[in-house]
């Protein structure tokens, strides 16, 4: 798809078409590059593909056991909330937990005379060069299996045709919903409320999970198979049920549902293209800041702000302060204290709540729902949201990028930064935490377990903590230094998501005695549970300052040079 | 009492970044007292000398003096001494000017006492306190030069090192931030920066060394440098600079 570029001053002057070719190429190169003399990024790489393949091998044969199985009655409902599955996950992965490869980022071609038909063009092609996009293709060829087995040639070339305009679909979303989102996220004016939006789009995983299960739970499969026609006629299961259809006699709808989903590209497509235009002109767009109260007292007394007031005015209060007001000020991280409250609330939520009897749920309210929850079951979803509140610090160096050259000028010891920054992330946690063991605790109608559930949610913020700091100072990597706060380096994505899947299953494990307290101690574990988990949590973040901060005594110029954004 | 210590002194320092060697054995006597441009063209390793000299960047090799006190053995003591502005190195610009300076003096262990009144009036002096609440982020580059030079005064350092401290800045700012350097360099203190500008360097500067491909071309006091040349021509000859011949690039004439 190749448009003329006009010059404009000089149309004489011969000018080759810019086509996407090029834009697929320049990433190619950019990714090369990058891996260049880095032999940890190639085996990380390496590494991720590998995952990658393994994921897409697995839904492959998901996604082809209707026709593996010569089996018709379950083919639409598979594609339908596969495929419908996939494309959600691609909306609002990237928002809560990924972010997006920005190899290409859009800025960079603001000064080029490129029309934004191509730009969008180009840039979308090269999204498509990515190994998420290619074990999804993989997967999904499962699905034109099973449209071939089922329904012969004709059949599997509409699913070929359908699965691609799917994957097109897939890309083209997590594109538009990032842009959109980083955009209103840089412009001041509106940033809170798309801190807002973004929470409640990332909460819409909870509620879709408990559906989803409840729906399982219910095994009707009839009206499960009647949910998924119906999804089939969205864009979500349109691309991904048109050759089932062909397959199963329905050929009309295949040609139908392809323009469904031509058209839910062309619309998310032109949103981006809208979206694009204010990333290119960058950070200064969206008007002036919200006018500041006027200077009170003095320096210091700026510097503080109310939460961190209780500090003292030394280098400890400075970098509490300073680390207290960042996770409020800077997108990036701000966009990850929403997720852990929107996480945190759901996650034991689900874990708890549907574990119990679902048609109680819906017959009675929440509060029957607590049947067969048990101590041990609460507890083992306390360490999993401790362990991803504490996972946020996993790379609290990079989030900070060369500006931490301010505190290695002026030798700042290793053990008092990490208590700082533990301590001012804490501010913010620490209530939240409290917020959700209360919640869950009332909503599982079980007031007495609140001890049980904030002393497991301490213990394991704590030991996550303790593992993370650590991790911080050795793992650390840079990010990008874009107004998009999704935005993450080639590469960096894999690196940051196998990081925190390792410092996830580490702090996990430092909590286990919480859990087998729970499971051995009974009834008197409900009251010892708080004191001894804060102990536990306090002593284990206190004890990963100590140690970690020695490493980073001797490695602080080296920690600089990691989080430093190569340019 | 450290008159017998050059206020900073490298010996072998050398840098290499996969493969390519950005310093190559930079040797280097600052005296106590004295204004010192250290000048090169682009990609000379003005940054990564100067980085190397204040503990940013590990050397490969060499050492580093401030005061005596080196600054890879006992880099608490050498970094009290010192007052840095790196360049192309962001700020916590998150901050307002007032809060980043708070910020940067507690770091340094100083009285809150001393750092709001220490902070009022650099923020006076530099022309930034009209800049009120707005976030460094949203700073000028002159400004965010300025603050970024506040930033290293704030402590009082005996040795100030400036990498590009005139870079982008407009001849007002200029003008402010070398008169400052200058009271500052009359009142004891010794000025170390990088430049490629060679009107500022002859100006102020007592003593100049000029860096190419990684190792130091020209080195002692400013007349001794340039003998009865200017500045820029000896520059210019030492960096084996091309002046045009005015065949190539004609399709620039329309």
């Amino acid at each position: 798809m190749a448009l003329p570029v006009s010059t404009g001053a000089n149309p004489a002057a011969p000018v080759r078409p810019v086509s996407a070719r090029h834009f697929v190429r320049l990433k190619l190169r950019v990714m090369g590059n990058n891996f260049r003399g880095q032999g940890w990024r190639i085996a990380l790489f390496i590494g991720g593909a590998l995952l990658g393949l393994w994921f897409a091998a697995s839904g492959f044969f998901l996604f082809a056991a209707p026709g593996l199985a010569d089996d018709g009655r379950y083919a639409v409902l598979v594609a339908a909330a596969g495929g419908g599955l996939l494309v959600l996950g691609w909306l609002l992965l990237p928002l809560v937990f990924f972010g997006v490869d920005e190899t290409l980022d859009p800025a960079r071609f603001a000064l080029l005379p490129l029309p934004r038909r191509t730009l969008v063009t180009g840039l979308f092609v090269a999204a498509l060069v990515s190994v998420p996009v290619l074990a999804v293709l993989i997967a999904t060829l499962g699905l034109v299996l099973t449209a071939w087995s089922l329904g012969g040639w004709s059949a599997g070339l509409v699913a070929v045709v359908g699965v691609l305009a799917g994957l097109l679909l897939c890309v083209a979303a997590s594109r538009a919903v990032t842009s959109a989102f980083a955009t209103m996220l840089r412009s001041r004016r509106v940033r809170d409320l798309a801190a807002v939006l973004l929470a409640v789009t990332a909460a819409l995983i909870g509620p879709l999970q408990v559906f989803g299960l409840a729906a399982l739970r219910q095994a009707d499969w009839n009206r499960l198979a009647g949910a998924a026609t119906v999804i089939g006629w969205t864009p979500f299961g349109a691309p991904w049920t048109a050759g089932i259809d062909v397959a199963q006699g329905r050929v009309w709808a295949a040609p139908v549902k392809l323009l469904i989903t031509v058209m839910a590209l062309g619309a998310l497509l032109a949103w981006w293209s809208r979206s694009l235009e204010s990333a290119m002109v960058g950070a200064t767009s969206g008007g002036k800041a919200p006018a500041r109260r006027g200077a009170t007292g003095g320096a210091v007394a700026q510097l503080f702000p109310r939460v961190a007031g209780w500090a003292g005015r030394d280098r400890f209060g400075a970098l509490v302060a300073r680390e207290a007001r960042y996770w409020w000020r800077d997108a990036r991280r701000r966009a990850n204290l929403i997720t852990i409250a929107v996480v945190g609330i759901f996650v034991p939520v689900f874990i708890n709540v549907t574990g119990g009897d679902f048609a109680a749920m819906e017959s009675g309210g929440l509060t029957a729902a607590a049947g067969d929850s048990s101590p041990v079951v609460v507890t083992i979803s306390m360490v999993l949201v401790g362990v991803l509140a504490a996972a946020t610090l996993a790379n609290q160096f990079g989030f900070d990028g060369s500006a931490y050259a301010a505190n290695v000028v002026a030798g700042v010891p290793g053990r008092v930064e990490l208590r700082a920054r533990m301590t001012a992330f804490s501010l913010y946690v620490l209530p939240m935490l409290a917020f959700v063991a209360v919640v869950l605790s009332v909503l599982l109608g079980r007031p007495g377990w609140i001890g049980l559930t904030f002393g497991g949610l301490v213990a394991t913020y704590g030991a996550g903590l303790a593992v993370n700091s650590l991790v911080s100072v050795l793992g650390a990597y840079s990010l990008p230094e874009t107004s998009n706060p999704f935005a993450m380096n080639s590469g960096a994505g894999l690196t940051k998501g196998l990081l925190t899947l390792l410092t996830m299953i580490a702090s996990a494990v430092a909590a286990v005695p919480m859990v087998v307290a729970a499971a051995l101690l009974g009834d008197a574990w409900l009251w010892l549970a708080l004191p001894v988990g804060a102990a536990y949590g306090l002593g284990a973040a206190l004890l990963g300052a100590y140690l970690a901060g020695d490493v980073l005594d001797r490695r602080q110029p080296e920690l600089l040079a990691t989080v430093t954004p190569r340019r | 009492m450290t008159v017998e210590h050059p206020a900073l002194a490298l010996r072998g320092l050398a840098k290499r970044f996969d493969g390519t060697i950005a310093v190559a054995g930079v040797d280097l006597d600052v005296p106590a007292g004295s204004f010192y441009g250290l000048l090169g063209p682009n990609g000379a390793g003005k940054t990564t000398t100067l980085s190397m000299a204040v503990g940013l960047l590990r050397p490969d090799a060499g050492a580093a003096w401030v005061l005596g006190h080196d600054v890879w053995q006992d880099p608490i003591t050498a970094k009290r001494l010192l007052g840095v502005m790196p360049d192309g190195v962001r700020l916590f610009d998150r901050l307002t000017g007032a809060e980043l300076l708070a910020y940067n003096g507690l770091l340094r262990g100083m009285d809150p006492a001393v750092v709001d009144q220490r902070a009022a009036e650099l923020l006076d002096v530099l022309a930034l306190g009209d800049a009120g609440r707005t976030l460094v982020v949203d700073y000028s580059a002159g400004m965010k030069k300025k603050i970024g030079l506040a930033c290293a005064l704030l402590h009082g350092p005996r040795v100030l090192v400036l990498d590009e401290p005139f870079e982008a800045v407009d001849p007002v700012s200029a003008a402010l931030i070398r008169d400052i350097l200058t009271r500052y360099a009359a009142g004891g203190g010794t000025v170390v920066f990088s430049s490629h500008v060679m009107e500022v360097v002859e100006r102020l500067c007592s003593h100049v060394a000029i860096l190419a491909g990684g190792t130091i071309k020209r080195v002692g006091t400013i007349d001794e440098v340039r003998g009865d040349r200017s500045l820029e021509q000896v520059f210019v000859e030492v960096v084996g600079g091309r002046t045009a011949t005015g065949e190539e690039l004609s399709w620039l004439s329309q």
